[in-house]
């Protein structure tokens, strides 16, 4: 893709740029018209979108069913509008029976896949030892998940004060988890900079210092 | 009063010059690119394997959970990953649980060239959007039409030649999801456990950490945002759009590095001092 060549594409690129730039203006500066402008405006974008795509979706999935003879779609449709009886004071008790019946799927669901990827298949990964010939790395690893493990769960022996025989191993748990939240959170700033970085781009790409 | 020493001076910088510092540093790589060296993960390595182990017309679907939000993050990796697919001759349907879904999908058909040799609705098609978080993942996984009446256009899925005897999980070669979020999470509990579908993970930086102990056993391959992607393609010998991205990244983490290294030696020095 070039730099676009017609009208509606130049005024798009430039309307974007200029609204980044609002944005930007409130960590680059401070809080602004410009900044509430491009704020208000997004906000209002994304929900008429979010509601034109509600009910462009019910209507596929429920509506149209429902006219051509399917009767038993009713049941979601009511169920769904049950929901929004949470809004009225004394009607609010029946918006619980569309909950119950999302939460307690969801769950049901959820636990189908659960316990093997969650549960069986980490312990036997924490437990397998490298293949031969695997690197110092491998078995580096091998052993500092395993014992790392066992110490992070130390940790939370919440029943016991942790003191005597559960001093250190508790305090080399904390560590465990205080290295494992610094990779996740070095892993937040990898992202945050990516997405920065995107912006960047399109930045240069406008004015055409770089390529589209 | 006691004297102000550079360490209170640096607890007191302006928010405002560090953002602009690190919006610097992540413009100049692009004006002038490093070429900084790019290290492939065994995870990466292994995605390419298991996306060459496919054969000519096995199924592949690719769920795009990811918006434009995230192209710096993802597209890179959903780029490599439909060149290769293209390459071993599957047939790819894409679906999304983004509104703005359709945007990644025609960003990715210009960017592949591949897809200009390929008939769209038979070798490759996009279904569109769909609701429901993991309710409606479950429901994919054993009826495909429950969900998708049409692709993304409007054409009716049977009249679709890439959809014939398409229908479930079980009529699928491998599912490879594009995420923001926890959308891996419920392909792997709707579509790996229950049907073994293989499954890879495109994930942006933050859920690197998060699947990583599903890999290998449970997520054959995997990509940690524009890091992930660089290797891809690296790997596939094209570098694209994450490899100069890297670039920028990296030298905006080393702006992140010392403002860590020199905010810990601030607070240590002046604990010190109280």
């Amino acid at each position: 893709m070039g730099y676009p060549t017609t009208i509606d594409g130049i005024l798009g690129i430039w309307t974007a740029l200029a609204l980044m730039l609002f944005v930007y203006s409130y960590p680059l500066y401070k809080e602004n018209q410009l900044f509430r402008f491009a704020e208000h405006l997004f906000i209002g974008l994304s929900l008429a979108i979010a509601a034109i795509i509600a009910i462009q979706t019910t209507k596929r999935l429920a509506i149209t069913p429902l006219m051509e003879g399917k009767v038993y779609y009713i049941v979601p449709i009511l169920l769904g509008f049950m929901m929004y009886l949470i809004l009225h004071r004394d009607y609010r008790w029946v918006s619980r029976y569309p909950i119950a019946i999302l939460v307690g799927s969801s769950i049901g669901l959820g636990m189908r896949g659960t316990i093997i990827p969650n549960i069986l298949s980490q312990i036997i990964a924490t437990i397998t030892p490298p293949k031969p010939g695997a690197d110092a790395t491998a078995w580096f690893n091998f052993v500092y998940i395993g014992i790392g493990t066992i110490l992070a769960v130390m940790y939370f022996l919440l029943t016991f004060e942790h003191k005597g025989p559960l001093l250190y191993p508790t305090r080399l748990g904390r560590w465990v988890i205080m290295i494992g939240l610094g990779a996740y959170f070095g892993n937040t700033v990898l992202f945050r900079m990516a997405m920065l970085s995107g912006r960047a781009q399109f930045l240069l790409q406008v004015l055409g210092l770089v390529p589209f | 009063m006691s004297q102000e020493t550079i360490w209170d001076r640096l607890q007191r910088i302006d928010r405002r010059v560090i953002y602009w510092l690190l919006f610097i540093l992540l413009i100049l790589p692009f004006l002038r690119p490093l070429g900084l060296p790019i290290s492939i993960s065994p995870q990466s390595r292994s995605l390419l394997e298991g996306l060459r182990k496919l054969k000519e017309g096995d199924v592949v679907v690719i769920n795009i959970s990811s918006g434009v939000s995230a192209w710096p993050e993802c597209l890179p990796s959903l780029v490599a990953v439909s060149k290769v697919l293209i390459q071993q001759k599957a047939k790819i349907i894409y679906w999304t649980s983004f509104v703005d879904g359709h945007m990644t999908f025609e960003k990715i058909v210009e960017k592949v060239p591949g897809f200009k040799g390929l008939t769209y609705g038979v070798d490759y098609v996009h279904l569109g959007f769909y609701t429901g978080a993991e309710p409606t993942v479950a429901q994919l996984a054993t009826n495909i039409r429950a969900i998708f009446t049409t692709d993304y256009k409007g054409t009716p899925i049977d009249q679709l030649p890439i959809m014939k005897g398409v229908n479930s999980a079980k009529d699928v070669k491998m599912v490879i999801s594009s995420d923001t979020g926890d959308y891996g999470d419920y392909y792997i509990r709707q579509w790996r456990i229950p049907y073994g579908v293989p499954f890879a993970e495109i994930g942006i930086a933050m859920l690197f950490s998060n699947y990583q102990p599903y890999w290998p056993e449970i997520v054959f391959g995997m990509t940690g945002g524009a890091k992930g992607g660089a290797e891809l393609e690296k790997l596939i010998g094209e570098p694209g759009d994450a490899t100069v991205t890297m670039d920028a990244i990296n030298t905006s983490h080393l702006l992140v590095v010392v403002a860590v290294i020199l905010a810990n030696l601030g607070y240590a020095a002046t604990r010190r001092r109280r």
